[in-house]
């Protein structure tokens, strides 16, 4: 088993592509930066105009820590994206040059290969979003400062820096989460599917649809607590001044219950299909 | 035998791909499996290799062997982006095997591949991929090695070095040897016993010369001055150049090569003209 997923470390990070994703990544983190950096200016302008002439404001409220928000808020969509396509391209790549025949042609158990790419995938994942979170905090902190951080949610929430820095960290990890459930589905849809271009429809309607599901009001019953596309917006619930750490956990508990239903799903079509 | 299938058959769909065949290998024993494109070829294989369940039948391979069975699909499929080196370390890893640099320098030796080699895989030519795709196959020394349609896209240089290196697998390491072809002349020059498929059943096998000599009769001759043969007159003769395609039962060849040697007319080939249609009739 770790020979195999020594092998899938080796392969994702001997192909071009795995690169030309992460540059992408960083580019749209720097882009999303400047953006947020003149978005924010108005942004702020139009809350604090009343609030600034009663109330002191530590530092300008235009500082790392929001940019690192505002980078949080966008960032959920374009990186389950590139996410979703570099680690189903692990299996289609290998359905297309037939490179899983020859590996299948070798002593190697099915549900152990497919096993070690999900396990490859999950790390891949969790990689990336610390190489995000660091460059987020590192760029926004160098460009921008430290101070207070204000968000709305239901109305003005106030934090002030340590706290804030605090928040996002935690936010970081609890949206690593949501990115592990869409790479570990965007697998499963390559096991189903086989073919790059079928997969990565698939997964980008599975991502588009979950993005509108989280917008949809169900009201409050069991399928609003339950439902996946629910879950992605966990990382919202730190900022909130009192954090609810009990739907959070519950909330990361059902996420990681959903990316085992999804893996153990697509070891099981995996092991069962025919390869070719 | 070290491999054999034993009353297989494959449907997808409504379409029988392969209809009740048995097939077997010996040790040292090169098979051929000739067939038409479509006859069924590969989805045996691939049962054999149990990357495709049968609907009815058996495979069975050696118990004792970690790795019984190796080889190639259709052509090497292997990691165009690593070069030899590392394709052929990463497959032994994969299957518990810890190579060094000599070690896989020697696997790259047994099938004739430069060990200087060190780019990507992708600029290698078909041949070379072919050879890297057999030291592959090798890796944990299987006792049977089956190669589907080995020859294709190789010039005449690469099929008859990769000709010898399968009769030297055979011959030396005592491998059961399987392969696949719609070509005949490949197959004939290297194959002991003959398989032959059509539209997934087995209509004819045996002894390869056998069943050559039993479906031709026809041999083309080649000679400078073949023409002026007068032996020839007691046949039914085709001029083609300097070949002269001869209608003869396989028995009587000797015979008239040496009516032809007497007459000093000194042949440069003599080449069975073997009748598909009659191979292809079903003798079961």
């Amino acid at each position: 088993m770790q020979s195999l997923i020594k092998a899938e470390i080796i392969k994702l990070f001997k192909q071009g592509k795995t690169y030309y994703a992460l540059g992408a990544l960083l580019s749209i983190e720097v882009l999303i930066l400047f953006s947020a950096y003149y978005q924010g200016t108005n942004i702020i302008d139009l809350l604090l105009e009343n609030l600034k002439q009663k109330f002191y404001f530590e530092g300008t409220l235009l500082n790392g820590n929001l940019l690192v928000y505002l980078i949080l808020n966008t960032l959920w969509f374009h990186l389950p994206l590139i996410l979703m396509i570099v680690v189903s391209g692990t299996l289609t790549a290998e359905y297309k040059d037939r490179t899983l025949q020859t590996i299948m042609l070798q002593p190697v158990s099915k549900w152990k290969f497919i096993l070690s790419k999900y396990i490859v995938a999950i790390v891949f994942t969790l990689m990336v979003v610390l190489l995000l979170a660091f460059s987020s905090f590192g760029l926004s902190y160098a460009f921008f400062g430290r101070g207070d951080l204000v968000v709305y949610l239901n109305g003005l929430n106030f934090f002030d820096a340590p706290d804030a820095a605090k928040r996002l960290q935690w936010s970081f990890l609890s949206g690593a989460l949501s990115m592990v459930f869409f790479s570990v589905a965007s697998l499963t849809i390559a096991v189903i599917f086989k073919e790059a271009t079928k997969t990565w429809i698939v997964s980008a309607f599975f991502l588009i649809l979950s993005n509108i599901l989280l917008k949809v009001d169900f009201g409050d019953n069991w399928f609003n607590q339950l439902f996946f596309a629910k879950l992605n917006d966990t990382w919202q619930y730190f900022f909130y001044y009192t954090i609810n750490w009990q739907q959070i956990s519950f909330n990361s508990i059902l996420t990681i219950a959903y990316c085992i239903i999804f893996m153990g799903g697509g070891i099981y079509w995996f092991n069962k299909k025919d390869i070719g | 035998m070290i491999i054999s299938g034993t009353h297989l058959s494959k449907q997808y769909g409504k379409r029988k791909v392969l209809d009740n065949v048995s097939i077997g290998c010996a040790a040292g024993e090169i098979c051929g499996l000739l067939g038409a494109n479509g006859a069924g070829k590969t989805t045996l294989f691939k049962i054999l290799f149990g990357l495709v369940t049968p609907d009815s039948g058996s495979v069975v391979l050696p118990i004792d062997s970690i790795k019984p069975i190796g080889g190639i699909i259709e052509k090497p499929a292997l990691y165009e982006y690593l070069n030899a080196f590392d394709n052929i370390h990463l497959f032994a890893s994969i299957q518990g095997l810890q190579l060094n640099k000599a070690d896989i320098a020697g696997h790259l030796v047994k099938v004739g591949l430069p060990t200087n080699r060190l780019d990507k895989v992708a600029n290698f030519s078909m041949g070379m991929k072919q050879r890297l795709g057999i030291a592959i196959a090798l890796l944990n020394n299987p006792a049977c090695l089956v190669l589907d349609e080995p020859f294709t896209g190789l010039d005449p240089l690469g099929v008859s070095s990769l000709r010898r290196l399968i009769a030297d697998l055979a011959e030396r390491e005592k491998l059961a040897i399987i392969l696949s072809s719609h070509i005949i002349e490949e197959l004939s020059k290297l194959c002991h016993t003959l398989y032959v498929l059509k539209e997934g059943k087995l209509v004819n096998s045996g002894p390869a010369q056998q069943l050559i000599a039993d479906n031709t009769n026809v041999y083309s001759i080649c000679a400078d001055n073949i023409k002026f043969a007068k032996c020839l007159s007691a046949y039914q003769v085709e001029f083609k150049g300097n070949c002269a395609m001869v209608t003869i039962a396989a028995a009587e060849v000797p015979t008239l090569i040496q009516l032809l040697d007497k007459e000093q007319i000194y042949i440069t080939s003599c080449t069975p003209e073997l009748s598909m249609e009659k191979l292809f009739e079903t003798n079961f």
